[in-house]
């Protein structure tokens, strides 16, 4: 029942405007620039994988904005999570080196999930600290030097390698989006996250546990931007302090745009991935146009502008 | 406190690396190359005439934007005009080197002959260009290139401004202007990163070994220039009587200025690198400003164009080239502009 009703919720006409506007901005990209790569599979290929820690922080994102919180600390979290995998990889075997990346996201979402669920303070607060607080540990770690990554299972798996000639890149996103579509719609927590951001008062009168729910989506957050730093590190065979530095708006805007709502109840993951492929088919159109870097800015923003106008629009009728 | 007793082990032993030159005075490479004068970078006729045969196209993927590489830009656009190679594509990183992979992945679709660069983080930065060089595309570096590079053979060559001569000309330009003697702040940038790292070494290197009467008496690092003003009111408000200031680049200088006006001190006279409007503004009217050290960006942009190019038909590089630093003072103001940028200095400047 709860699980059809999360359903119900979520047909809302705001989550196929992101798809109507990215098939729109994708066929205005294929006829301006069919003379310059842009539709070869290469190039398509390209979007996917240089979106993939963006589109996997976006899921994270997901479930915190509609249990009707928010997690202001991915950027930093990508960033110790790759520092601590690439140290423990000069001593260590992958698997390891990994499994410390992903924890270290989660023990940090764990962090501010206690803060926010068991301390009960606002997310925006709690996380704007642990923001600037990691912000700094992750320059400290290593003292602002980048750490290289000579593992070549690691970087195979994280970063350029492939898996019966698809790209790991590719097959992490399509995993994460799977799972995380899964949990998300069809399951009792997708349920319990979506009752909380509607009403935590009636969640918590139908016994939902409110509490451990709020606490696990900032773990989930978590260990998403950690699971990203890793990405990062194997793609650029290395990890440095400023990894993840400006994608805490890129994965907001990208969430937003796809048809979450920021005030919490209401989200899509199949839309989050669609926002994360739009802002890097922006990136990469604009710069196959030949643009200069301030015209790309300039119209990079009129058109993020111009889709949050359209979805925010239609979620308000 | 532990942690700053070893950031100034590092930074001694930084300095020491990289300062091995400072008694020699010049500038080497990142990697100990020797610095050759960028005018030595020349085309024939002949050569010139083959390039625009080919039709080259080139990429520019920068690291972040500013004065400076605007004007590397223009150099750029403006030599690869003249040589008949079409500019296909222009990126900007942000200083975010998983950015810069992205753009030059980007970049690729249009398979550019040449992709000129500035590496946000020569650490990592060999897989930024690992797709370039499997194409066969000419890669050629401002200020560093990626570890594990080979010259010659992964890239066409390194082409900076002489950043050991740009400290030293501060060093110079601040002893002028407070009579070669008094008590001195210094404001480095407390980052791993080679450019600054080198100028702001080279500053303190000439005054500890050229101005004994020059005292450093007090020293911060700005590790994030977004904190910078907080880091400079603070460290104006516990140093009020300094004769003069080094500030590792214009961006902060310009925060260490509006303290100085805040306390009304006309005293402390301040140098700093790199051309901004606002610092000369004040340097013009005798303000706190005595000189800004600038390099010449435009012919950095320039220089690695033709490099670049000459590469393409055959010509052998050097691994280094340097241009030159210029100490632009009230004196000279519109020369030194234009030297830099390859610009008239704005209006406000000129009285015009």
């Amino acid at each position: 029942m709860a699980g059809k009703l999360a359903q119900l919720r979520s047909v809302d006409p705001s989550q196929y405007i992101v798809y109507v506007g990215f098939v729109l901005i994708l066929i205005g990209f294929s006829i301006v620039l069919r003379d310059d790569g842009f539709l070869t599979t290469r190039n398509l290929l390209n979007i996917v994988q240089q979106t993939t820690p963006v589109t996997i922080m976006a899921v994270g994102m997901v479930f915190v904005l509609t249990a009707g919180e928010i997690d202001l600390s991915i950027g930093p979290i990508v960033a110790v999570s790759a520092l601590l995998a690439s140290l423990v990889l000069r001593e260590s075997f992958w698997p390891l080196g990994a499994a410390v990346g992903l924890l270290a996201g989660a023990a940090i979402g764990a962090v501010n999930g206690v803060l926010v669920a068991y301390v009960r303070l606002p997310s925006f607060l709690v996380t704007l600290a642990t923001m600037g607080f990691l912000s700094g540990v992750a320059r400290w770690i290593t003292d602002l030097q980048s750490v290289p990554i000579t593992n070549d299972t690691f970087n195979a798996i994280f970063g350029a390698g492939s898996l019966f000639g698809v790209p790991s890149l590719l097959i992490w996103t399509v995993a994460i989006v799977l799972v995380g579509h899964f949990f998300y719609h069809e399951t009792r927590y997708g349920a319990h996250v979506h009752a909380i951001g509607d009403s935590a008062h009636s969640a918590r009168a139908v016994g939902i546990k409110v509490d451990r729910v709020r606490f696990s989506v900032m773990v989930l957050s978590g260990v998403a931007a950690g699971l990203a730093g890793l990405l990062y590190a194997g793609r650029l065979h290395g990890a440095r302090y400023t990894l993840g530095e400006t994608d805490l708006l890129t994965v907001i805007a990208a969430v937003i745009v796809g048809g979450t709502r920021l005030n919490g109840g209401v989200g899509t993951i199949f839309g989050a991935l669609i926002g994360s492929l739009l802002m890097g088919l922006l990136n990469n159109g604009l710069i196959l146009m030949g643009l200069s870097v301030s015209e790309q800015l300039m119209v990079r923003g009129l058109i993020i502008l111009a889709a949050i106008a359209l979805t925010l629009r239609e979620a308000r009728r | 406190m532990t942690r700053f007793v070893g950031r100034l082990v590092l930074a001694a032993a930084a300095l020491a690396a990289s300062t091995a030159l400072a008694t020699a005075g010049t500038t080497t490479g990142p990697n100990g190359e020797t610095a050759v004068p960028a005018a030595s970078v020349t085309l024939t006729p002949e050569q010139e005439a083959k390039i625009r045969e080919g039709h080259y196209t080139a990429g520019l993927a920068w690291h972040t934007p500013s004065d400076y590489t605007a004007a590397v830009d223009r150099g750029a656009k403006d030599e690869f005009e003249r040589l008949g190679i079409e500019v296909v594509a222009e990126s900007d990183a942000g200083f975010d080197p998983a950015k810069q992979k992205n753009d030059v992945e980007t970049m690729m679709a249009k398979k550019p002959t040449i992709i000129l660069s500035l590496p946000v983080d020569p650490d990592t930065a060999a897989e930024v260009y690992r797709p370039a060089l499997e194409a066969g595309t000419k890669v050629a570096f401002v200020d560093n290139a990626p570890k594990g590079f080979v010259q010659g053979t992964d890239y066409v060559t390194i082409v900076s401004d002489d950043l050991f001569q740009m400290g030293e000309k501060a060093a110079d330009a601040m002893a002028a202007a407070i009579g070669g003697k008094g008590k001195v702040g210094y404001l480095f940038h407390d980052a791993n990163f080679y450019v600054t790292n080198q100028r702001d070494g080279a500053f303190k290197e000439t005054i500890e070994t050229r101005y004994p009467d020059i005292e450093i008496v007090a020293e911060m690092g700005l590790a994030d220039p977004a904190k910078a003003e907080d880091v400079i009111n603070a460290f104006m408000l516990k140093n009020p009587d300094l004769d003069a200031v080094y500030v590792t680049w214009a961006e902060p200088a310009e925060f260490v200025l509006a303290a100085l006006r805040n306390n009304g001190d006309d005293h402390t006279r301040i140098v700093t690198l790199d051309l901004s409007e606002p610092l000369a503004l004040d340097m013009v009217k005798d303000g706190n400003v005595a000189a800004i050290v600038a390099d010449e960006a435009y012919a950095i942009g320039q220089t690695l164009a033709r490099a670049a190019a000459a590469s393409l038909v055959g010509e052998k590089l050097e691994p280094f080239y340097a241009v030159d630093a210029i100490a632009v003072t009230k004196d000279n103001i519109e020369d030194g502009w234009f030297k830099s940028l390859h610009r008239e200095p704005p209006a406000s400047l000129t009285g015009g």
